[in-house]
């Protein structure tokens, strides 16, 4: 299950313990646009569409610049891994705009068609003012529609 | 024979007053208890949610303008698989920033890992800094498929 993370961190580091983000970061906190709780949401929904579908989720939020459909594509094509197996989705708030970006061989598994109804989905929670409960919803949408692969099913 | 008058028990003793008429109270004390006491109980409340020191938190709420840098959030790579089938991906990266993409845990990447990319990188490449983390290169991912949809 999914709990809320702690904001203070124990102290159980050694010397060879690295430090926490939370440790480092002190201008600006890792909780400052979204709290720990929403962190850890979006965190177990991109994570758990990656592994059961086998394609790469990754979720930007962000300005996208005049021509929203361009910026997104050249993300996509810089987000690292392998982008023909990825899927971005690229949110900007401020201009109310979310694109969905598939490579081509996430394309032959999430049609435009099933892009176009997860983003239906998505903007319409977004609307009613719950940004983290769209991209969540819109991830499953998703990943449901990519179908999980029997290769990925680890037998336990 | 006279009947005794009824001796006065308990506080009545102390109150020499007339039978019948309350204890006086004034006008200021009845507005000091039923005016001033709701007020400062209201008064005691606004000071305790309103004087700064608190929970100094400017989080975004749908609707404002998007003035944070952009963020990037990819899924946490897959350390438990068996056979290594699939090379482990590199960061995400904002292409005008030099900014990473924030795995979201609490760790972050340690420098092995990433030294362990970008060596594989170069070696794929040919060319490459070492230990300076380099943005991914746009790869050609075919043709794009989406949607786009405003609100």
């Amino acid at each position: 299950m999914t709990r809320a993370l702690e904001a203070e961190s124990h102290d159980t580091a050694t010397t060879h313990t690295a430090p926490a983000r939370t440790d480092e970061i002190e201008g600006s906190p890792l909780d400052e646009i979204f709290s720990f709780q929403e962190l850890a949401r979006l965190d177990e929904a991109l994570t758990m569409s990656s592994r059961e579908t086998g394609l790469r989720f990754t979720l930007y939020i962000g300005d996208l610049g005049a021509r929203t459909r361009a910026q997104a594509e050249e993300l996509h094509a810089r987000s690292g891994g392998n982008p023909t197996d990825s899927v971005l989705i690229a949110v900007s708030p401020g201009q109310k705009v979310v694109e969905v970006v598939t490579g081509a061989g996430a394309s032959r598994r999430l049609p435009d068609r099933a892009c176009a109804l997860a983003v239906l989905s998505m903007t319409t929670s977004f609307a009613a003012g719950d940004l983290v409960g769209g991209i969540v919803n819109g991830l499953r949408q998703l990943s449901d529609q990519a179908g999980h692969p029997a290769a990925l099913r680890h037998p336990h | 024979m006279a009947t005794p008058a009824p001796r006065a028990v308990g506080a009545d003793r102390l109150n020499q007053r007339p039978a019948g008429k309350l204890s006086s109270v004034t006008v200021a004390e009845t507005i000091l208890v039923f005016v001033g006491i709701p007020l400062a109980v209201y008064v005691l409340l606004a000071l305790l949610i309103f004087l700064p020191g608190g929970r100094k938190r400017t989080r975004y709420k749908p609707g404002q303008p998007w003035d944070h840098a952009p963020i990037w959030y990819e899924p946490h790579p897959e350390n438990v698989g068996a056979g290594g089938h699939e090379p482990a991906p590199g960061a995400a990266a904002v292409p005008g920033s030099s900014s990473a993409a924030l795995g979201s845990s609490m760790y972050p990447e340690q420098p092995e890992e990433r030294n362990t990319d970008t060596s594989r990188a170069s070696d794929a490449h040919g060319a490459g800094g070492h230990g300076a983390h380099v943005a991914p290169r746009p790869v050609n991912a075919g043709p794009l498929g989406g949607a786009r949809g405003t609100w």
